[in-house]
Formats: structure tokens, sequence, C-alpha cells
């Protein structure tokens, strides 16, 4: 360890500051890469690296506590429990959605709704974690969340942003997100109290030079206890370090005051729109997964006034993103994933509200990957099933991974025992893939 | 306002106590829909309600099997949810933004105005003499309307058409007080504007902050406003009905809150809520000699409650099955109708 | 169901299928029970190296075993103060000083208690009575099957043992959860693979296992007012995958049944009762309670502690207690306790496991004989171009991430000025700062995440070391109480090094390190201060302090 700093400079006293700092960092990067291929050491190099090329990314605005179907993506006008709002045509022939989303009627080019998702668990936290991860959990096995898979598959390993940013800034029905077995490298940045990650940016009181070679003086005096140590664990630590100041850099991301004033005044003053348009700015930045959480949909009283609020909301936020995402070019490398954990019942309650229903419910993908003007899946008449087309949350899990281009079928070792990206079983919808 | 004597001294044999001591559901039927509006027709026993499934219903309370029919043919294309009577006529609005004029015997459709109100028609009101009738809706406008003509004799705006926090406005109830000059409204966001019937102009302008309820944390949407409103037999009382601030705005937790003006003094008289039957006051009525104000309203369940005027005490309670739309008085006030979820009710006051 | 099947078999394909009788060797050829605990473990440890000729590290330098001991005893690191009174002691017996004394403290009893809270409530709100019952239950010295007794059959109102109601209560709103959590946390059985049809590589595992444990909890039911409770009947019906309908038996892991002893209801006695239960469920104000005369959960703990043959109770929480201290379970996963995945010394287990039950459960007699034993005490390193052996062998110590709590009660330790403390003779002095610096250690836990299976360190931790105000304005403070304002005093700067690698890494440092940290401390046109300071946070955020090495 010292010897790459005794054999620079004078022993004692006089060594430089900038003297110091590239001595150690010498000492340092070569066991860096060692560390970083042994962490990545499950995944194979050959797909990772077609993948890489294609550039893919993920925005998931996730609507927490579990939107409507009849009053966004598949409204039934006139059925006992279609409720008071009227379908409206969209610019693509033969698509008629709730007349409460009129701006992203006009944008459907972009978009597939899959209206037969039967996913049978109706409460928030199985709901959730069933439509995350695509699979029931298992008490022996912590599965990893889309988020998670997607930073993994799609990250690099030497970049410098982070590869999975979660922002839940409601604090109902809140989520950080899992990486499961996947371990902490792929866990969320997670935003939940204000726009900005926690601990990222540098204390006033130390200098940007005296924290860089603070850190550097950490690395040195840290080799000799990782190079007899190899394991999972230490090495982890070692990376976690490494990758500080990279994600430091990425603060100005979450600054949305860096954007030209025409652009703040296109997403406005709603707080889900101004995630969404940092979302675009981490996407922009080469973030392969943003999840924007909207919440919160659970409107068992007063079903409809809460959408026509929400509704607007979404309706605003997710129409100013596609075209902005469009028109820089990033649509067709983004996949935007509009999902919550579950619909609401077709019944309507004496509130006036809609309770959980997850057995015949919608959710919409648009860009990356997508066929876009396709609604897919029917539900009967009065949306109480799925009559055609139906689709398990790890259909859309595979599905997801199928529009970026990733094998669904793929595999993780966990010790020596296999699991697929996507659970047994499951397919992806082609009809909705590009 | 002190309850008065004289009516009390004047026995009537459908005449309603001069307070009540109790209010019973006497009958409970069911509705085929969700029933929003109800008034009363030319008959003791005829009853008319908007509902959810696009139609007006008549309900003839005499029959044995007591059923509620559509009348005509014509529906609008959503939830009707104002309902008034004028003369032999009746008029609905509904979410679809349209009114209609019914003849009440027929069913017959007399006029259609397709496009009233550019959103959801939320409640109708029509002045003493049948002459008028006005409108609110969504798109934030009260709009007076010539009963017999249908023409458009007025359109009044003033009210913001988004919420403080940004979100598209609701104004969700309107009054005609029993002199006819005077006409309130009522916001999502707990305004109340009085104007003169005749100008137009502003005589008052009420607020009920308590009744809006924004979760700026936890939900990050809002819930409730002003959903009732009704003016005393003079005209001097204005009552505003709504929902007390709600914790878990998912669900409709709060007390029912009702709070009582004179309204040309702008003095709040009474702030009254009600902790153990919760939910919207949907309705409101004064009773006679405005010695009591009746409200109704719910949660999941539904309530009628008498409020004494002279201290704003509750005199009568009633819980009934579920969600209270609206109400309408017999031909005596003794007599209440409720409709509202699937189910209507027939209540005496004792 | 073919998906499913295959499923299953993929999970388990990894899982060599040995032909070894999962209960081991017959007790006899086991060593004599009046052998210490240390001297089984090293026996039974040495045995296997030997057969595959592996040669194990040597036992690590003093200062790291009195660190590793300290943190897996007492659950932080040792103070300057008490590094130099271990150095003090006479060579030969300062280990066993040190455990014995360790045992003895306040220390001991607060990371017991947090560790098997760790266990038994990880990831679920924390509950103050839990861990309060837990305290009270660890300086009781009370014995593990009557901890598990107050655990499942605790109700509110039974004093001092009211809280152990949490570990039910807490998971009463799911069945399932009830009955995988019972089955894995205290009897290292994860039934369940076993619900939807019959287990396919653990012949021994039915479906009637799955439903028989869940059998016992069904009727446990939580009130409006939060107090738990049975119902005075009900059963679990279940379907096989044949397609039978089946009643579950009240039928433990190792096959034995309770009697069910519950009473004949007439039909309209029965649905008075579920209107009355219903109400309780619903109505905070119901004025009544229900006690059924026959309580399944009851039997359960019974039947488990009454289990001669495999023993799951003992075995789990000796495997689970070897997992905690060596850092690797003799069954791992420690959940997957069955004959299909055979322990890496089986006769260890047994040997631990008799001993356990013959000393009446003591967990402390346990856990005193594994930290004593030399297999514990070998180092962690493993020369950097040797590829090392299995961990299952504990040729080598294994290297432990730190719980929340140790780190954090750790961190309290360190950044403290050495002199702040009290000696370590002081036991009266000691105790009452060891309450404030659980409490202290409290705040801090929630930064850091709770180690499990392939545990990685997150970014997240690394930026909050890099950044956060607690960090630099609060520990690294150089006031006189802190550990920076302790080396500003010291002239000399080696000293300095000296007592901050004491204080910090529990060890001296080496030349090399006095070295660079003197040449860091004396670089031109620095605050000394600020050198120092940025010396203690290369420290405070090293991978050394995180470990349990």
């Amino acid at each position: 360890m010292a010897s790459n700093i005794s054999g620079l400079g004078p022993q004692k006293n006089g060594l430089s500051r900038r003297r110091f700092l590239s001595a150690a960092a010498a000492g340092v990067t070569a066991g860096s890469v060692a560390d970083m291929t042994a962490i990545h050491g499950l995944r194979s190099e050959a797909l990772a690296s077609e993948l890489k090329k294609q550039n893919k990314r993920v925005i998931l605005l996730w609507l927490a506590g579990g939107a409507s179907q009849f009053e966004t993506w598949d409204p039934k006008p006139g059925a006992k429990t279609g409720g008071p709002f009227r379908a409206i045509p969209t610019n693509v022939t033969g698509i008629h959605i709730s007349e409460l989303l009129p701006e992203l009627a006009k944008r459907m080019q972009h978009t597939a709704i899959i209206r037969s998702l039967n996913t049978k668990i109706a409460d928030h936290g199985t709901g959730a974690a069933l439509m995350e991860c695509g699979r029931v959990g298992d008490p022996g096995v912590k599965y990893p969340d889309i988020g998670a898979v997607v930073a993994r598959e799609l990250g690099r390993l030497e970049s410098k942003v982070p590869d999975y940013v979660s922002l839940y800034t409601s604090t109902e029905g809140r989520r950080k997100g899992t990486s499961g077995f996947l371990g902490a490298r792929y866990s969320p940045m997670f935003l939940s109290e204000s726009m900005t990650p926690p601990n990222i940016v540098r204390p006033d009181i130390i200098s940007e030079i005296d924290h860089h070679d603070r850190a550097a003086l950490r690395d040195v005096l840290a080799k000799r206890f990782t190079t007899a140590r190899r394991n999972q664990a230490v090495d982890s630590h070692m990376s976690a370090y490494q990758r500080v100041h990279g994600l430091m850099a990425s603060a100005d991301l979450f600054d949305i005051e860096r954007e030209p004033e025409s652009v703040r005044n296109r997403y406005g003053s709603s707080q889900f729109a101004q995630q969404c348009l940092i979302a675009r700015r981490l996407v922009e930045a080469d973030v392969p997964f943003v999840k924007v959480a909207r919440a919160w949909w659970d409107s068992h009283g007063q079903n409809f006034e809460t959408h026509q609020e929400l509704c607007a909301d979404l309706d605003h936020s997710m129409s100013v993103l596609l075209d902005d995402l469009s028109e820089r070019g990033l649509l067709e490398h983004t996949l935007v994933i509009t999902l919550g954990e579950f619909g609401r019942t077709p019944g309507i309650n004496a509130s006036l509200g809609r309770d959980h229903f997850a057995s015949a419910w919608s959710c919409s993908l648009s860009g990356a990957g997508i066929r876009g003007g396709v609604a897919y899946g029917k539900t009967d008449d009065e949306g109480q099933r799925v009559v055609e087309g139906e689709a398990s949350a790890g259909d859309l899990f595979a599905t997801i991974l199928a529009a970026l281009g990733i094998d669904h079928q793929h595999e993780y070792m966990l010790g020596s025992r296999p699991i697929p990206l996507a659970d047994f079983g499951t397919n992806p919808i082609r009809d909705v893939l590009a | 306002m002190m309850p008065s004597d004289e009516s009390a001294a004047e026995p009537q044999v459908a005449a309603p106590p001069a307070m009540p001591q109790s209010v019973k559901v006497e009958k409970t039927f069911g509705l085929p829909a969700i029933g929003f509006c109800v008034t009363q027709g030319e008959a003791a026993t005829t009853l008319f309600a908007g509902m959810s499934d696009f139609a007006v219903h008549r309900i003839d309370l005499a029959a044995e099997k007591i059923e509620a029919v559509p009348i005509g043919q014509e529906r609008h294309s959503s939830y009707v949810t104002g309902l008034v009577r004028a003369g032999d006529n009746l008029v609905s609005g509904g979410y679809d933004g349209a009114l209609i004029w019914w003849n009440m015997a027929s069913g017959e459709v007399i006029r259609r105005v397709e496009s009233a109100h550019s959103k959801w028609v939320r409640m109708l009101a029509v002045s003493p003499d049948a002459s008028r009738i006005a409108s609110v809706a969504d798109d934030m406008t009260t709009r007076l309307w010539d009963a017999s003509s249908g023409d458009l004799v007025a359109t009044w705006g003033d009210y913001e058409t988004k919420t403080p926090h940004d979100f598209p406005s609701m104004l969700y109830a309107v009054t005609i007080s029993p002199d006819g000059r005077w006409l309130a409204t009522g916001d999502k966001t707990g305004i109340v504007l009085v104007r003169d019937l005749a100008t137009g102009e502003i005589a008052a302008r009420l607020e009920t902050p308590i009744m809006y309820t924004w979760d700026p944390k936890a939900r990050r949407h809002s819930i409730g406003g002003i959903r009732s409103l009704a003016f005393s037999s003079d005209s001097t009382l204005l009552a505003v009905g709504g929902m007390g601030k709600v914790g878990n705005i998912d669900h409709l937790e709060g007390s029912s809150r009702v709070e009582v003006f004179r309204w040309q003094e702008k003095v709040r008289l009474y702030e009254i809520e009600d902790n153990k039957l919760k939910g919207l006051v949907e309705a409101l009525r004064f009773g006679p000699g405005d010695a009591w104000l009746a409200a109704a309203g719910g949660d999941n369940s539904g309530f009628v409650t008498i409020y004494r005027m002279d201290d704003g005490k509750l005199a009568a309670q009633e819980k009934v099955g579920s969600h209270v739309h609206d109400f309408a008085f017999g031909q005596s006030p003794d007599t209440i109708y409720t409709v509202g979820h699937n189910q209507a009710t027939i209540l005496k006051l004792a | 169901m073919r998906v499913a099947l295959m499923h299953l078999l993929l999970r388990f394909a990894f899982i060599s299928v040995s032909s070894l009788a999962f209960t081991g060797a017959q007790a006899q050829e086991l060593l004599s029970p009046n052998t210490e605990v240390a001297v089984a473990v090293d026996h039974y440890i040495a045995e296997k190296l030997q057969s595959r000729s592996i040669e194990p590290r040597p036992v690590a330098d003093d200062a790291t075993v009195l660190r590793r001991t300290m943190l897996d005893l007492a659950g932080r690191v040792p103070t300057a103060k008490e590094y130099q009174w271990y150095f003090e002691q006479p060579e030969t017996v300062r280990r066993d000083m040190l455990v014995d004394r360790l045992m003895q403290s306040s220390d001991f009893d607060f990371h017991l208690r947090n560790s098997l809270d760790e266990l038994l409530l990880a990831n679920r709100p924390n509950d103050g009575e839990f861990r309060e019952y837990l305290l009270w239950a660890v300086r009781q010295k009370r014995p593990w099957d009557q901890m598990f007794r107050d655990m499942l059959t605790a109700r509110q109102a039974d004093g001092a043992e009211k809280g152990a109601v949490q570990f039910v209560s807490s998971r009463v709103r799911d069945l399932d959860d009830l009955t995988n959590d019972t089955a894995m946390l205290f009897f290292g059985v994860n039934v369940s693979c076993a619900k939807c049809h019959d287990h396919p590589l653990v012949e021994a595992w039915k479906q009637d296992h799955f439903y028989g444990m869940q059998a016992f909890f069904k009727r446990t039911f939580i009130t409006r007012k939060n107090v738990i409770s049975e119902k005075p009947f009900g059963e679990v019906k279940f379907k096989t995958t044949e397609g039978e309908e089946k009643s579950a038996t009240l039928m433990f892991l190792n096959g034995s049944v309770a009697e069910d002893k519950t009473p004949k209801f007439a039909d309209d006695e029965r649905k008075q009762l579920e209107q009355q239960i219903q109400k309780l469920e619903r109505d905070e104000n119901a004025g009544y309670v229900i006690s059924a005369s026959f309580s399944p959960r009851r039997e359960l703990a019974e039947l488990a502690i009454r289990d001669d043959k495999e023993r799951f109770l003992a075995k789990n929480i000796v495997n689970r207690t070897w997992l905690r201290l060596m850092g690797l379970g003799l069954v791992d996963p420690p959940d997957q306790m069955h004959e299909a995945n055979p322990a890496s010394h089986p006769e260890l287990l047994d040997w631990l496991t008799r001993d356990f039950v013959a000393s009446g459960y003591d967990l402390r007699r346990l856990i005193r004989g594994i930290a004593l034993s030399q297999a514990y005490a070998r180092s962690s390193e493993w020369p950097a171009d040797e590829t090392p052996p299995a961990a299952s062998t504990y040729a080598f110590a294994t290297t432990k991430a730190l719980t929340p709590r140790q780190l954090a009660a750790s961190l309290m330790v360190v950044i403290r000025s050495p002199d702040n403390w009290p000696s370590p003779e002081d036991s009266v002095a000691w105790n009452k700062l060891r309450n404030d610096l659980e409490n202290q250690a409290g705040g801090w836990t929630r930064e850091f995440e709770q180690p499990g299976e392939n545990f990685q360190i997150a970014v997240d931790e690394a930026l909050f070391f890099s950044n956060n105000d607690r960090i630099t304005k609060d520990l690294l403070r150089d006031g006189g109480d802190r550990i920076v304002g302790k080396l500003k005093s010291i002239e000399d700067n080696s000293q300095a090094v000296d007592q901050l690698w004491v204080t910090v890494l529990n060890r001296k440092p080496s030349d090399e390190e006095i070295q660079t940290a003197t040449d860091w401390i004396e670089r031109e046109n620095i605050d000394r201060v600020e050198s120092l300071r940025s010396l203690t946070w290369a420290l405070l955020a090293s991978p050394e302090l995180r470990f349990n090495h």
C-alpha cells in the first residue's frame, strides 16, 4: 500500500496536496477494475455489450394506489359500471379512451394500451410487489424489481450517473423499490423528501479538493484490509465509495432550474410534471431506469372527483414528457411505462368510489420497442372480466424486457440455482412490440 | 334566528312539529341506480328523480310496489344530477352539460339545450315564481335560464377555474332565496357568492375553507367542497353544507359540516360538525318558520339530521341505509323523501 | 401445475442429495457430553480440515480477537481503555477473562436482545414492547424453550412476558406469514414449498406438514382492540394435488400430532360465537372476550419442546447462533434444515444440540463455548494470490458486515475522546453509559442496512459518510469530547496516529501506515486540525471499521 506513496515524494514533510492525491489514485485503480468484475461476474458479458449499444432507457410512471381503468384506458360509457365520463376518440382510428385524457388521446401513435391485465392480487403492498417484480414473492428468495433488473441489464459498470433513480415524494404507500438478490449495487437512488437525492452535495465546510483528497486517502488506507479479504460484501464497500464522486457530479441532473424557462413553463407547476422533467434529464444523461411515483389514486370515496384531479395531472405530465422525449429523439430509446398496483372495481360504491380490483385492468407502454397505436386485449361490456388476451404480471414483465431487447428467459444464477428474469411460464405480449 | 311561536300556535293535521323530536325511516325502497336529485311532482304521491342511468324517473308512492320508472324515451348522456319543477314542466341537468325540459305529465321532451355548460352540470335551482332556472357546472359558471322559453338570460363567472393547487375546480351548489331576490352558489374550495338575481351583482362573498381538504403530503390531491346551500324563508340566513377536514382523503371520513350565516352581515352564526354520522352534507332545507334545518348526506351510509336554529344544536337524527344525495320535503314538511345510492327512503318527523 | 413443478425442481437442483441421514451420527459416536463446548467445536472442525488436508489459518492476533469478540458479544468495538486493559492481562488467560467479563456486562444483554430482535421481528414495525420483553428475558437468563413458549402463547395481559405476543400479533393478519415465519425462524424449516404439493425433493415434507403447521394458527385472530385471541373452533381444509379435499390435522414437522380437544358446539351455538367473534374483530367497544378452552398454539409450543427426535427447536437456534458468530451456518441456508441439505459438520451440530438441550436451552453457554474456540478466533485473511477453501470448512474466519446497531454503537464509541470513557473496571459507570449508548445508536441505525444473504454495501451509505452533516459536523467535531479534539491535543504526530488507530481500528498502526498518516498530517499549507479530521474520516469510512473481521 504505502509503497506507492513513499516512492514518490519526500518522506516526511512537504508532500504536496496534488502529488499525494495522484499517488494515492495510482495505488487504487488497478484493484478496482478487478473488484467490479467480481461483483458483476454473474452477467453474460457478450449480452451486456450488445445491449449497451442499443442504449435503451425506461421511465416508469407509477400510479400509486391504483388508477381506475374506466377513467383512463378502458372506458365503458353507458354501462352501469361505466361512471359518468365519456369516451373520446384518439388520433388512432378505433381507439377510444376516457375524456379525462384529452392530450394523451392526441398522442396514441406512441402508445400501446394493455386492457387485459388479470393480476389477481388486490391489496396495495402485495399487489405493488407483484407488479414491481413480475412474480409472487417467495419466502426463500428476494426478487429484484423491474428497476433493478433494468439497471443491471442496461447500466454501464463504469457509469458516472446513477442507474436506478426512484422518486416518491408523497408518503402514502411509499415504496423505495428493491434490488433483491442483485444486491445493493442496484438499489435505487431514492428521493422521498426532496427533489434532490440525499447526501449528494458536498458539505459546505469542506472544499472540493479536500473532499477528493480525503477519499483518495481512504482508498489507500483501505487497501491493506481488502487485499486479503475478498468477498462480495467487502468488494461492494470499495465500489460504493468509488461511485461517490461520479454520483455527486450528477447532482445537477436533479436541478430543473438548469432547464430553459420555456421548457420549465411547458412542464408547469405540477410536482409530478416537474419530476417527469427530472426523469427526462436523467434519461438524457443515460440513466437507464427512472421511476416517478404519483400517489395516491386509492379512490374508495369520490372516485370521479379524484380522477378529475389526478387524470388531469397525468394527462398533462405524460403528454409533455412524451412530446419532449420525442422532440429530442429520445422516445425511440426510452420506454415509458404507466402502471400501478391494480385497477378499480366496476362497481361504484355508496361513496361514489371504486375499490381495489385486479381481475381486469389496464396499463400502457409508450416509446422504445413498442408498437404504438395499439389497444391490446379486451374486457367484457361492464369491465368485470377479461375476455380477450389475458395477461399476468409476469407477462407484462416479460413484455417490458422484450421491448428493451432483453431476453426475458435469460437466467441469473443464485448460487447454482437458475432464476429467469421473467417468471417461469410467462410470455411477452408480441402484439404490442414493435 | 328565533323560533317562531306563531307557527306552532296554528295546528294543522299534516303540519310538522314546530321542533321535531324525532325523525324516523318509515319506508325504504330500492332504486335501479344512484339517485342524485329529487323533486316533488304535482301530486303529493309523485316524486321525480335524476339518476346515474342517465334518465329522469317517476316514482309513484301510492303504488303497491314502489318503483322508479324512467319518463319518456329520451336520456341524458351521463348522470342526471340536477332536477327542478317549473310549473307543469321538469328541467333536468346532467354531467353531459345538457339541460332538458320535460313535460311532467307525458315525459315528452320539450326542449334540449345540448351544451348548456361545457362541463358537468352539478345542480339546478328554480325561482319561487318558477320563471327562472339557475344552473351551476364545473365550467365554473352560473347560468340563468328563462324557464318557459329556455333562453339563456345571464352567465356569471367570478370563480377560479382551478383550485389553489392547480387542479380543475368544481362548482357544486346553487340555490335561490324564497323571496326570489338572491342566488347563492358554492364551489369546491369553499367560496360562496350571493348575487342579486336581477342584476347579477355580487352582494356577498363568504368563505367556508374547512370544507375543502388539500392533502399536500400523503396523497397529494383534494376532497370536499360546498355540496349544498339553503336560504331561510325570510332569506336572511344562508346554510352551507359540506364536510369537515378529512384525515385520509381516500374516504368520506370527515365530520358532516354545516355553517349557517347571516349572510348580509357576513356573520357566521353556527358552525356545526357531526362526528358521529360522517360525510358530506349533500342537501339542506329549512323547516317552516325557520325553526329548524334539515340536512342529509353521508359517507357510505347516509343520514338525515335536524338542527335547531335557536342554538344550532342537533334536534333529531336518523341513519339511512346508504349515502343520501338529495332530499325533498313532502307537501307538508313532516315528510322527507331521500334519494341516494340505489335506494330511496321516506322519513317522518315527529 | 407442470410449470410450477419444474420451477420447484430447478429451485432445488442445486442441493446435492446426500444419502446421509439428516440426523447424522448416532449419539454414542459423539464426543462425551462432558467435553467442553469449545473443545468439541475444535475437534469436529479440525477433523474435517484434516480429512481434506486443509491447513487452516492461525489464530488471529490479540487485537483482532479482542475486537471480534467485543463485536459479537457486546455489539460494539472496544474503547481504547478496554484495549489497554486487554493487553495488561496475562496472555494465556486474557481471552477467557474477556469472554467471562463480557457475559456479565449490560453490553451482552443489549446485544443478545438486539440480535434476537433482528432475527424474530426483522423488517417489521419495531415494537418497543417486544424489545422490552427480549431484554427482560435475556437479563433473566430465560431458557430458549421458555422464550419460545412465551412468544407462541403469550397474551397481552401476562405481565413481563406480554411483549412476547408481538411475534404473533405482527403477523396475525397473514396466516401464511405466521405459519412460514414460525417454521423458518424457530424450526429452521421453510415449508412454504409444500403448500401446493408435497415437497419434490425432501421426501419427508408433505402438504400435510404445511397445512398441519397452519392448523395451529388458523384460530388465532386479533380483535379490533389489538388483542391476540384464539377462536374456540376452526380448521384448515386443503386440496391435495390429486384434488382430494382434506382437513389438516394438528401435525408438527416431526410428524407428531396433537390431540384435537376442541369441544363440540351445537350449530346455533357456533353461529352465535361466530357473530361474537366478528364483532370483536370489528368493534372496539365489544366489551367481552372469548377464551377458548383448547389452544392449538399452546399445543404447538408443547409438541416442539417435547420433540426429542428431530429437535427442530434446539437445532435451529444452535445453527442460527453459530451463523451469527461464525458468519456461516452449519446448515446453510439456515431455513433449509432437511435431509437434502445436510450440515457441513453434522456431528458437531448434533453434539451442540444435545449439549444445548442438556444445559436447559442455555444460550449463554452455547455462545461462550463457540466464542472460546480456536475456530472462532482464526485470522480472516487469506493470501491474495491463493484461492481460499470453501467458507464451510471454517479454515479462516468469515469477514462479516456489521449490523446497523453494531455499526452505530461502534461509531458512537470511536468518535468520542478515549479519555471520556470510564475504566473497564468501573462497571457501574459503564452500565449507565451503555444505556445512553444504546439510545444514541438507535438514532443512527436507519442509515444502514441489515446484512443478509448476498449482502452488499449500498452507495447510499458511502454518500452518507461522504456528505452527511451528521458525520462532518457532529462525529468529526474537534471539541474536547471528540476523538479529533483529543488528537489535536497530542503534539507528536506519530503519537496522534497511534492514538487514532487504537481508538478507531482497535489496533496499532503499521510502520507504513504511520508514514502515510504523518505525511498526510504534514502536508504543506494545510491546517493540522483539518488534516486530523480528514484522516479520522478516512478511518471511519474504512472497510476495516465497517466489517467484523
